[in-house]
């Protein structure tokens, strides 16, 4: 493969504003992740607007830098409280409380540290070596692939997230509908406008992903508002002994295939990579008894994983421009607002927003392992600053940041009314993920599927008459069938893993119905 | 709040699964009850709720379809503008009235608290604040909002409130009108 573009990449990332942006997201990475309430992906919505007027390349690399920042900094809740600040850190809470209650804390934080990085790394290049080669294949894409394409990503988004099935599904429905509001994409009459001039050019992504996500859950953690502030657990310093990085070394390497190639499904990502790293782990274990009374290899896996999730999971939005989950759906908005489409021919028209943003994680990383390693106290104290003073802080830069994107005060309104819908989602178990997922992918599954229509006369078999769709047609089919198979094994057993973990977002599902095959 | 244990539930060091509900073969909702941690006072909603959570896809579907059929669905060879939605109201309806089917082993539904009232207060102070935005400039709302929410929902005292309002408000203005060149609707120039 040709190595120029890659490497003027690096030029890109070693600009020193570049260099700035990077070190500023993974810092407020590590912050998200370790403030329970807003997920990284509503931070990024948050900071949609704000990063408007920056850079492309500069943008995408702060945006990118909470995502998989965040990965890092969630360990430290799961670890030190047992309260996971992410999704993706809920198996790490299993193993690695039980260690920093035996005062190995350090140990735990500092393989989590050492794992993300391996993996995150590890996981950089292989994004370098395959998604160009994947950008190649998908330029042939027509409508009908993009049609099945859009559908398969929904699809696994709503089957493999945590929520039950049919409500996802349901959700991903009421997300679509959202999307449909606006001119008809072919024949440019109003749809659902109901009159109104605000609402003919449709609603804007970034307006769902805030009000969704950001204004959502503002107002959701404000009805528990006054949680009793737990107790942290101290310890020395974030370094594991020798004989625990030899004992964790293989599964950190294990972890970091894990979470690569689960990453890359739609779906997957970091939360299901670190379960079924933690199965794997268990699965590997001499002695799996240990596993839930401190076993470092609990920690080590699912770390290494979540992170080499998170760094994959981009390679679908930037090769097909297809998001493979809630996350990478606001970072497609991102890109979108910064004019550039993402899909196959992104990594040939923007080379340097392509590769800067992928390089930028090398350096990503390192910053991280910094932050993590020997920073790790200063974010330890962050765990005392109080909710109630963060909460107005993000809904007033959500508002202001809302109103800036257009000078519109009905935007303002319309983020107020997604948020309530976000609120009364979450209240009635919906998740907001695969909504906004579906909101996203609204348009392209809309045009393609109306095109495909056209080109094959209106019929149907279209779709398994040429080669490429035909096996999207299978792989869809296949997951219909074997997605809620699975579902329906991990809906006899008891989720061991929410047992376990005070955390309602877990899902062990997939990791527990690993284990139950050796038993 | 009758919280009095500060930590986030009993360490686990017993053999994680304890209460028979827990073991496998007994449907996961049955066991759902006995992992809510005592710290956490969230609660389940009931079947009404369920209910609602399935009829709410229903509803959307019916006035969706009903909207598209007035846009006029063409041809599955020429579609027109109406049968893409048409397709998502099916959908829509379909999930559902499934949902309603099974409301009753639901229970994935949170029961609505005291605490809802704050949250819509909470909206609707955002609401006023998006009203008096152009209107009065981004200042006073902003100030308003802040002490709502610090005073009195996150209960901190006036001194912080006083603080961090007059410090949020400046950040802004810094952030958006200085910094990022934003014309957002200001009373004081500097």
């Amino acid at each position: 493969m040709d190595l120029t573009p890659v490497l003027s990449g690096f030029a890109v990332v070693f600009e020193p504003q570049n260099l700035l942006y990077c070190l500023l997201g993974v810092t407020l990475g590590m912050l998200v992740g370790v403030l329970p309430g807003l997920g990284p992906a509503a931070t990024i919505a948050i900071l949609l607007p704000v990063t408007y007027g920056i850079e492309p390349a500069a943008a995408v690399i702060l945006l990118a830098g909470i995502f998989y920042g965040a990965q890092y900094g969630g360990t430290i809740t799961s670890v030190l409280l047992r309260l996971p600040g992410e999704a993706s850190t809920v198996v790490s809470a299993l193993d690695g409380y039980q260690m920093a209650r035996k005062g190995r804390a350090g140990s735990a934080l500092g393989i989590a540290a050492i794992g993300s990085f391996i993996g995150g790394t590890a996981s950089i290049i292989l994004l370098t070596l395959i998604a160009p080669l994947v950008a190649d294949f998908a330029l042939q894409f027509g409508p009908a692939e993009y049609t099945l394409l859009a559908l398969i990503g929904i699809f696994m988004v709503a089957t493999l997230g945590s929520g039950s099935l049919v409500k996802s599904v349901a959700a991903a429905g009421v997300g679509l509908l959202l999307a449909t509001v606006g001119l008809d994409p072919m024949v440019g009459i109003p749809r659902f406008t109901f009159g109104s001039d605000q609402l003919a050019d449709g609603i804007d992504f970034v307006i769902v992903a805030m009000g969704l996500f950001g204004v959502g859950e503002i107002l959701y953690n404000l009805e528990h508002r006054l949680r009793p502030q737990p107790a942290v657990l101290s310890f020395g310093r974030a370094i594991p002994t020798r004989p625990e990085w030899l004992r964790s070394r293989l599964a950190v390497l294990r972890g970091s295939v894990v979470g690569f190639v689960l990453g890359v499904l739609p779906g997957g990502g970091a939360t299901m990579s670190s379960l079924v790293a933690y199965a794997v782990e268990k699965r590997a274990a001499k002695d799996p008894s240990r596993f839930g009374k401190g076993a470092i290899e609990g920690v080590a896996g699912p770390e290494s994983a979540n992170n080499a999730a998170a760094t994959s999971s981009f390679i679908p939005l930037l090769t097909l421009g297809v998001p493979a989950n809630a996350t990478m759906a606001v970072l497609f908005g991102a890109l979108l607002l910064q004019g550039i489409p993402p899909g196959p021919q992104l990594i040939t028209e923007h080379p340097d927003v392509f590769w800067g943003v992928v390089n930028s994680m090398y350096v990503g990383n390192i910053f991280l392992l910094l932050l993590s390693i020997p920073l790790i106290g200063v974010f330890v104290r962050l765990l005392r600053v109080r909710a109630g003073i963060l909460a107005p802080l993000t809904v007033l830069i959500t508002m202001v940041g809302v109103y800036s994107i257009r000078n519109n005060v009905f935007d303002m309104f319309l983020v107020v009314a997604l948020g309530l819908v976000g609120y009364g989602m979450k209240k009635l178990g919906f998740e907001p993920g695969p909504f906004v997922l579906a909101f996203v992918l609204g348009e392209l599954l809309e045009s393609s599927f109306r095109r495909s229509m056209r080109l094959f006369e209106g019929d149907f078999t279209g779709f398994v008459q040429r080669p490429v769709s035909a096996a999207l047609v299978a792989l869809l089919v296949l997951t219909v069938v074997v997605v809620p198979a699975l579902r329906a094994v991990r809906g006899r057993q008891a989720a061991q893993v929410e047992h376990q973990v005070t955390t309602p977002t877990s899902d062990g599902g997939l990791a527990v119905a690993a284990n139950r095959t050796e038993e | 709040m009758t919280v009095s244990d500060t930590r986030p539930a009993a360490p686990a060091d017993a053999v994680p699964p304890e209460s028979p509900g827990e073991s496998a073969g007994v449907p996961q909702e049955a066991a759902e009850p006995a992992t809510a941690p005592p710290a956490e006072e969230i609660s389940p909603g009931g079947p009404v709720l369920a209910t609602v959570a399935g009829a709410v896809p229903v509803l959307l579907g019916l006035v969706t379809l009903w909207l598209a059929h007035g846009l006029g669905l063409g041809t599955l060879t020429e579609p027109g503008p109406g049968l893409w939605p048409t397709i998502v109201a099916v959908l829509l309806l379909v999930s559902g009235v499934a949902l309603v089917l099974r409301a009753r082993g639901t229970t994935d539904t949170e029961a609505f608290t005291r605490g809802t009232g704050v949250v819509l207060v909470g909206a609707a102070s955002l609401a006023l604040y998006a009203f008096l935005f152009e209107l009065v400039g981004f200042e006073i709302p902003t100030v308003l909002v802040l002490v709502l929410w610090l005073r009195f929902f996150g209960r901190e005292g006036w001194r912080t409130t006083a603080l961090v309002s007059v410090l949020t408000t400046a950040a802004l203005y810094g952030l958006f009108i200085t910094a990022l060149g934003v014309p957002l609707p200001h009373l004081i120039v500097i």
